[in-house]
């Protein structure tokens, strides 16, 4: 590759440039796609125009009933209906959050399907999740869904070592005769091809869904495939030049172009087991697929699953405006979560209790300066979380009263005073002076003490918090 | 029962580590005493607490000399009823 240096001159400036039409603070920083992005597909150049997605009705599906399910304790029926009723407010009127799946299985799942439905949410739609058997499709119309999600998985670890078939020919012809009883049934089916980044794409997966096709083209269209794109094991990449099955480019390509599966007949489903989750969804909504299926927090099988607010934020960036989405749900979905013992990492994106906690260094004052400095948009108003100051040899008692009061969430004249937090701010002086500290002191370490020193806050607090 | 200002200085001497005797009236907490800011925070709680008595915390905090607290102490003792020297 040359090397030819080029010269880039100084744009002196008196005023600051801070780039607002790319970081409004209003909004999360937007993304602002340009010019066509070439993948070469078999040798050949094909290309991608990402600028159409703004058009595009691209949407977040929802399986945390299901995936995110895999990964815990069941939830009581109770606990999804008030999930499920957060989710359709988080999505908003226009159904950013279009659907999630249940389970089918037991009188909780049934039960807990009929609860949702009753609340009359638009959005999301409520789909199924069975397995490839026939006779299951009776329990999908007896609970009213129009569709239903099943397994069609397409590696040969599946298809031979799972499934047993004798060959790669039974099993389509069971998938095949499982689809057509869906649409007997009139139930739209949604092929989840389990396991698609380790199959044999050519030798498999594209004669599956050419069948696939050819079937639903016989019906009407509301009843047409869907096909789901499903990274069991996270081996989907992202990047340009990436070889089948694990390239995403190519695969959606493969399927939008090469198959005739719409975009908004596509969906990808992710895996974090090599950290690529959240962008790979992203990536697989700009190469084409219109639905990333998501879960809250991220919670599912294993490693987990592109987390849902994730891709809410990610949607807000690519469309340029709310859409509708009701940003602040976020954190009450996360207090519900934390609230029914699911743990949220104190520095987990959007969600946390630091994520927006400045490190030793940089003070409320500088903060206060200028919000944007520090804040990656303004939390305050998108997620009701005003940024935070992580507690040091500097913040001195204002600001170990600012973070007591914060903590025990007082308000007005119920907040406690700076005497009154004198022991705090003792122990946090001395934990520089004579344990000769040198770090920022946690949350952690500092609701230990605040319930030491205020144990009357301290049961106020948590009784106030169940 | 021991003066207002005698209960004052054994408090800063505590709070401060210094000999009571080297307290005087005109003695500014901060720049004669050396008190840093979080001392002034324990002096003011703990003055509160030897006496018996809750204190507006900027007022309090305003105080700058032994024998300012002294009179204000002792006003806001007068004010709650909190008797003092016999």
């Amino acid at each position: 590759m040359a090397t030819e240096r080029k010269s880039h001159p100084l744009v002196d400036a008196e005023r600051p440039n801070l780039l607002e039409d790319r970081f409004p603070h209003t909004l999360p920083p937007l993304i602002r796609l340009s010019g066509p992005v070439v993948e070469y597909i078999d040798g050949i150049p094909v290309q991608f125009d990402f600028g159409t997605i703004k058009n595009r009705d691209i949407v977040i599906t929802d399986t945390t009933f299901r995936d995110g399910q895999q990964s815990r304790p069941p939830y009581t029926i109770d606990q999804m209906v008030h999930i499920y009723d957060l989710l359709a407010k988080l999505g908003g009127p226009s159904g950013v959050v279009r659907q999630t799946e249940f389970f089918l299985y037991t009188k909780n799942d049934r039960e807990t399907l009929r609860r949702c439905q009753e609340l009359g949410h638009k959005f999301p739609e409520c789909t199924g999740w069975i397995r490839a058997v026939k006779g299951d499709f009776r329990l999908v119309k007896e609970a009213g869904l129009r569709e239903t999600g099943m397994l069609t998985s397409c590696s040969d670890y599946h298809i031979f070592h799972k499934l047993k078939f004798p060959s790669r020919k039974a099993c389509i012809d069971s998938y095949c005769d499982v689809v057509k009883a869906a649409f007997d049934a009139g139930v739209r089916p949604r092929c989840h091809l389990e396991d698609v980044t380790r199959a044999d794409i050519d030798g498999f997966v594209l004669p599956f869904i050419d069948r696939l096709m050819e079937i639903s083209d016989k019906f009407p269209p509301e009843l047409s495939a869907k096909v789901r794109l499903c990274d069991t094991m996270g081996f989907g990449l992202s990047f340009p030049g990436a070889e089948l099955p694990r390239s995403i480019p190519k695969l959606i390509y493969k399927m939008n172009r090469e198959c005739g599966v719409p975009s908004d007949r596509l969906e990808w489903h992710g895996h974090n087991d090599f950290h690529k989750v959240h962008v790979n969804g992203a990536t697989a909504w700009l190469y084409g697929c219109n639905a990333v299926n998501t879960t809250l927090f991220g919670f599912g099988e294993r490693t987990g699953n592109p987390p849902l607010e994730g891709a809410i934020i990610e949607y807000i960036a690519i469309k340029g405006g709310l859409c509708g989405i009701h940003t602040p749900v976020i954190t009450e979905l996360a207090d519900y979560m934390r609230s029914i013992g699911l743990p949220i990492p104190d520095n987990y994106p959007f969600a946390g209790k630091a994520f927006n906690t400045t490190s030793a260094g940089i003070h409320a004052g500088g903060l206060r300066q200028d919000e944007r400095i520090y804040n990656i948009f303004d939390t305050t108003t998108l997620l009701g979380r005003p940024p935070r100051v992580a507690i040091t040899d500097k913040s001195g008692a204002d600001g170990v009263a600012h973070w007591l009061n914060e903590f025990f969430g007082l308000k007005g004249d119920e907040r406690i005073n700076k005497i009154r937090v004198h022991e705090l701010a003792r122990w946090v002086i001395d934990q520089y002076d004579v344990e000769g500290r040198l770090t920022s002191i946690s949350d952690q370490e500092l609701e230990t003490k605040a319930k030491e020193f205020y144990p009357d806050y301290w049961a106020r607090c948590k009784a106030g918090s169940k | 029962m021991a003066t207002i200002e005698e209960r004052i200085k054994q408090v800063t001497a505590r709070v401060l580590k210094i000999d009571p005797s080297e307290i005087r009236p005109e003695h500014s907490f901060a720049v004669d005493l050396g008190a840093e800011s979080v001392q002034s925070i324990e002096l003011v709680a703990m003055f509160e607490k030897e006496f018996g008595i809750e204190m507006e915390e900027d007022a309090a905090l305003s105080v700058e000399t032994v024998g300012g607290a002294v009179d204000f102490i002792r006003n806001v003792c007068k004010m709650q009823g909190v008797k003092t020297e016999g």
